[in-house]
């Protein structure tokens, strides 16, 4: 019984989901919702390493401007699909991840934090550099083909909405399953102790190797279908040090370790970016300023975040309905 | 040939020495505290625009403005061990990692909205001199930055060997609990930490101003040499951070001499990405996996 409610809580959202952007009119309002749903995604595919197997990367725009490199590598010099090439530019994430990995879980705690940085810094000067083979720092646009779904280019926003909707759903599938699959548990007794889980047997560095490859594949999605939608790519934007960080900030906010934490931070950061950028305009520093306030809130008063804090109190009330 | 790379150690030893006070810094708190400041650069940060400020509204040298920043920044540390990072000492990673993190954002993005993303100098009569020797020359400001961050280095590693205060520091960093069985109040040793730590971020910025423009982003190149420079020169090792800062000042400007004036940062993670790779265990001593 409990299960089917479950089912229908899931549906409701998932059927409002689908029908908000029809009553949405303005292209302002649909640009905040499809970032809201980008950052929930890329947030989700953290929360993975970084929720559930509490390894803190901050490196995450590494696998973002791979995947974005890759498919509009293979679009402008090959004409292949981005499509296709979102694809193999989460296997190109998924393989960077390996020997990025094989360095960087050498360390524990802040200093794996710290090396995930230094291996993003170290991708993005090399594409820099890269003048022939990928525009170097200027970029380049991405041609506009105008209404051209086969190459993921569409006429208005909507299209864009229900693609990176679809792309949520995926990840949100894959960790609910993973959430309760024996790899789950491993990883959240890696989590909570790593000497521990590997004195009963886990298999730690493997466990860690396959949630850092699977996080990459996702994240590098989110770098294609990012430069799809705004057609132009160049180092700073696809390696920008700001998507690592809104990666773990949506999540820690949301509630590390929680299927729905990543959707739930999203919302609150970006309704309240948006709500400051229409107050104030685009004053710089003003939205990180409060991203950080809120981050450091977060920390200090409540670190298992909103999702923790809803359970608390639907723990404290089950309590009192059990004594009453 | 010969002389350019003399040119280039030249160069780089000077800036590593501005690399070793913030690394100090960094290596002093993650000994002593057992957390990593990500917010380290931003108080080097705050030295140079105090440093910016005492030049432009009082005339006052950027050297005696080390009289106002040291001071100014301990105090500051002090706040922040207190307010902040005492509340999370003992908790998990996640707490330990982003509290400083997102110090680090929010002192980084106040700056951007007072002070504009504008670089600001300083101009000294000392700015633009230097000593010539041979082919090769010295810059005065530079040397004199040196030499200040040297005196400190060792006015710091005395401090640690010869005062009971010291001790306690370095008593706390080797074993928390014992120390505190000792009788060492680990509150007041970690908020004299913090102090010194900040105090030499804030030298850094001063140092810094004569030869280098301060913006709220300045802070970011030197906090990840010196978390380079801190996991070389092994977690928490004073003398070997100090090393390691020194070291990679060199291999910075070699980068940039030789492979392109964009290259020293790549050199230096390189650095840190190869060292990973070849000896992790020697280097992150007990912190490896």
């Amino acid at each position: 019984m409990r299960i089917g409610r479950r089912r229908v809580v899931v549906g409701a959202l998932i059927a409002l989901m689908l029908v908000l952007p029809l009553a949405v009119k303005s292209a302002f309002a649909l640009d905040i919702l499809i970032r809201i749903l980008l950052f929930a995604f890329i947030g989700t595919a953290w929360n993975l390493l970084g929720g559930y197997a509490k390894q803190f990367s901050l490196g995450h725009s590494a696998f973002f401007g791979l995947g974005a490199y890759t498919s509009t590598l293979m679009q402008i010099d090959l004409g292949i699909s981005p499509w296709i090439g979102m694809l193999a530019g989460g296997v190109a994430a998924m393989l960077a991840s390996l020997p990025i990995g094989w360095l960087c879980f050498r360390l524990r705690g802040p200093y794996f934090t710290i090396a995930t940085i230094a291996a993003a810094q170290v991708l993005m000067l090399i594409f820099l550099k890269l003048r022939d083979f990928a525009w170097g720092a200027e970029g380049t646009t991405i041609p506009n083909l105008g209404d051209a779904p086969l190459m993921m280019q569409f006429d208005g926003k909507l299209p864009y909405y229900y693609v990176v909707l679809l792309l949520l759903l995926v990840a949100l599938a894959i960790t609910a399953w993973i959430a309760r699959s024996r790899l789950g548990f491993y990883l959240v007794a890696l989590g909570e102790d790593q000497d521990a889980a590997e004195a009963v047997g886990i298999d730690v560095p493997r466990v860690k190797r396959d949630i850092y490859m699977l996080s990459a594949f996702l994240t590098a999605m989110a770098g294609t279908f990012y430069v799809q939608y705004i057609y132009f790519i160049d180092p700073q934007t696809a390696f920008n040090f700001s998507i690592s960080i809104e990666a773990a900030l949506v999540s820690i906010v949301g509630g590390v370790g929680t299927l729905l934490g990543p959707l739930i931070g999203t919302l609150l950061l970006e309704t309240t970016s948006a709500l400051l950028q229409s107050w104030l305009g685009n004053q710089a520093g003003v939205q990180v300023t409060v991203y950080s306030v809120i981050l450091m809130a977060v920390i200090l008063w409540r670190p298992t975040g909103i999702m923790g804090y809803l359970a608390e109190v639907r723990e404290r009330r089950r309590l009192r309905q059990g004594i009453a | 040939m010969l002389e350019i790379v003399a040119q280039a150690v030249i160069n780089g030893l000077l800036i590593g020495g501005i690399y070793a006070l913030v690394s100090i810094g960094v290596t002093l708190i993650f000994g002593v505290v057992k957390i990593v400041n990500f917010a380290q650069g931003e108080f080097v940060m705050i030295g140079m625009y105090i440093t910016f400020f005492l030049a432009t509204q009082f005339g006052m040298d950027p050297l005696l403005s080390l009289l106002v920043s040291m001071p100014v920044l301990f105090v500051i540390g002090v706040l922040v061990q207190h307010f902040l990072i005492r509340r999370v000492l003992g908790l998990n990673d996640l707490p330990q990692i982003f509290l400083t993190f997102a110090l680090s954002l929010l002192i980084l993005n106040i700056a951007l909205m007072l002070f504009s993303a504008n670089y600001r100098t300083v101009h000294t009569a000392y700015s633009d001199e230097a000593f010539h020797f041979g082919g090769l020359y010295v810059p005065v400001a530079k040397l004199i930055a040196f030499g200040v961050a040297m005196l400190l280095s060792a006015l710091l590693w005395a401090f640690l060997r010869a005062t009971d205060l010291g001790k306690a520091m370095r008593a706390a960093s080797q074993n928390r609990d014992v120390a505190q069985l000792m009788g060492i109040n680990p509150n007041r040793v970690f908020a004299v930490a913090l102090g010194i730590a900040l105090a030499l971020a804030g030298a850094a910025g001063s140092l810094l101003m004569p030869f280098y423009p301060a913006y709220p982003m300045v802070g970011q190149v030197f906090v990840l040499m010196a978390f380079v420079a801190v996991v070389l020169g092994t977690l928490g090792n004073v003398v070997g951070a100090l090393v390691a800062s020194l070291l990679m000042g060199i291999a910075e400007s070699l980068g940039i001499q030789f492979i392109g004036a964009d290259s020293g940062l790549i050199v230096v993670f390189l650095l840190l990405l190869a060292t990973l790779a070849l000896r992790p265990s020697g280097l992150a001593g007990g912190h490896t996996r």
